[in-house]
């Protein structure tokens, strides 16, 4: 303490410290300083708590959507339904709508015209996050439910089961696991584009860093350090994600 | 039991059946032979319904399983269906692969279903497979745990898509004995195959099928013996 004040009045003079000087210097005012480091864990907190709210929103609406437009493409030709053909068409629109426009625009338009009144930024960014998510979760599942063999749920039909049970104990536990890499890679996009809500006044950790390098005129501290925080907690659910994968594939063992 | 009446199936613009009556009676060994392409596959499964015919009326047991409001999951509870290329689910035990069905429809309590499976695994000589994943069998034994897992829901006929054609030759025996061991206690089964040598020991009935047509049918012995159609003599000129 008493060293970082004496160190930082010789940096602020103009003198020359030496390397481990100044780093001690910058770490500690970006760091440690006035307990700076709360900011950074609440932002921790945020960005989590958007990834996971995020997350269970998009995962149930691309269910939804997977399931409806796959139902509506496996239907026999010549027996359309028609109530399955227009939640086609409303998720055809949502998910070209989604995936057309950027990420930032759809949080800038939910933020400031749909929700302007509102000041719980951090709702709004898990509701924009979710829905942009849902829409390449959908693509996801659609494309797990498509890949795999017909004759699987043929043999599941064959033997008197019903469409919903085929799809619960034969179709969605093996498409499931052939998308979970896919899956954890939308999960990482996701935990790392909430860092876009901060453009709509969310406070996650680029908020943080903005917050105090906006004091200490010292960006590249904070920036590197939430790089390094954004690095580890991808880390982290990688290996957990590489769990999971290793336990769904214990049926195939030869 | 299985009537069939003026039955076509198109796909897109392509006319695949064109126009089968057949009848099906209990205790019937049927077995469909023509070359590929000729629509036996289509006609099998059709039988129940994994094929939608285009025109024309199937009726099982009473029941015309063609119109829209016959509940098809109840028909095919009673239609055992053995695949080409097994479709065993590898996310599965086989004892779960055996006993998923006839628990999930009712029709067994999981005790019973797994008393079940043990005795029919045991009838096939598998019954140490209970526990492991399809991936771990061989070819021939994944189907006779697709026959077993089909017998385990006490169908009234059973339904065999082209069995033998996916396997290494030297595991095409152990699952035709199975199928033969079915025939003799009585079993009705409707079977598409390559395998003549099995369609002239077991069955009683010979169909020959080209061009969406049945063309000619028979006893084995006439068939194989005493063939007329142009066609016929030389598909069998061919296999034989």
């Amino acid at each position: 303490m008493e060293q970082y004040e004496a160190w930082k009045a010789l940096l602020r003079s103009g003198t020359d410290l030496p390397f481990w000087q100044e780093f001690y210097v910058k770490f500690y005012q970006a760091f440690i300083e006035k307990d700076r480091w709360l900011q950074y864990l609440e932002g921790v907190g945020t960005t989590l708590l958007v990834t996971a709210m995020a997350l269970a929103l998009g995962i149930a609406l691309g269910v939804l959507v997977a399931i409806v437009r796959t139902a509506h493409d496996q239907q026999r030709p010549g027996k359309k339904n028609a109530v399955l053909g227009v939640l086609n068409g409303i998720c055809k629109v949502y998910v070209t709508v989604i995936r057309g426009t950027p990420m930032m625009v759809q949080l800038l338009i939910m933020g400031m015209v749909i929700f302007s009144s509102s000041r719980n930024f951090t709702a709004v960014g898990a509701l924009t996050l979710g829905i942009n998510s849902g829409a390449y979760v959908a693509e996801i599942i659609r494309g797990g439910l498509m890949a795999l063999d017909p004759g699987q749920a043929e043999a599941g039909r064959s033997l008197g089961l019903g469409y919903i049970d085929t799809m619960r104990f034969i179709v969605i536990p093996q498409a499931f696991k052939a998308i979970l890499p896919s899956l954890g890679n939308e999960f990482i996009i996701l935990l790392k584009d909430t860092s876009l809500i901060t453009v709509i006044g969310g406070k996650e950790l680029v908020y943080a860093a903005q917050g105090i390098y906006g004091r200490t005129y010292e960006q590249m501290y904070p920036l590197i350090g939430i790089a390094c925080i954004y690095l580890v907690l991808v880390i982290l659910f990688s290996w957990l994600l590489s769990i999971l994968e290793r336990r769904l594939r214990q049926s195939d063992r030869r | 039991m299985i009537d069939v009446k003026d039955l076509t199936k198109s796909f897109g613009g392509h006319m695949v059946l064109k126009g089968i009556s057949e009848h099906i009676y209990p205790g019937d060994k049927v077995v469909i032979i023509g070359p590929s392409g000729s629509g036996k596959s289509t006609f099998l499964r059709s039988l129940n319904l994994l094929e939608e015919p285009t025109s024309g009326t199937i009726t099982f047991d009473g029941v015309e399983i063609t119109d829209p409001k016959t509940d098809i999951d109840q028909v095919r509870r009673k239609m055992g269906m053995v695949f080409q290329h097994f479709n065993l689910f590898p996310n599965m035990t086989i004892r779960r692969n055996i006993t998923l069905a006839p628990v999930r429809t009712g029709l067994m309590k999981q005790e019973e279903a797994d008393e079940t499976a043990l005795q029919l695994l045991r009838r096939v000589g598998l019954e140490e497979k209970a526990d492991a994943y399809p991936n771990q069998l061989s070819g021939g034994q994944k189907q006779r745990i697709a026959i077993v897992r089909a017998l385990a829901m006490n169908p009234e006929v059973m339904l065999f898509d082209e069995p033998t054609s996916a396997l290494d030759p030297e595991m095409v025996g152990e699952v035709l004995s199975v199928m033969k061991e079915l025939a003799a206690d009585g079993m009705t089964m409707v079977v598409v195959t390559h395998e003549m040598g099995f369609a002239r020991e077991v069955g009683n009935r010979v169909l020959f099928m080209d061009d969406g047509k049945i063309l000619e049918q028979g006893a084995p012995s006439e068939i194989f013996g005493n063939p007329q159609n142009p066609r016929l003599k030389d598909f069998l000129s061919k296999v034989l």
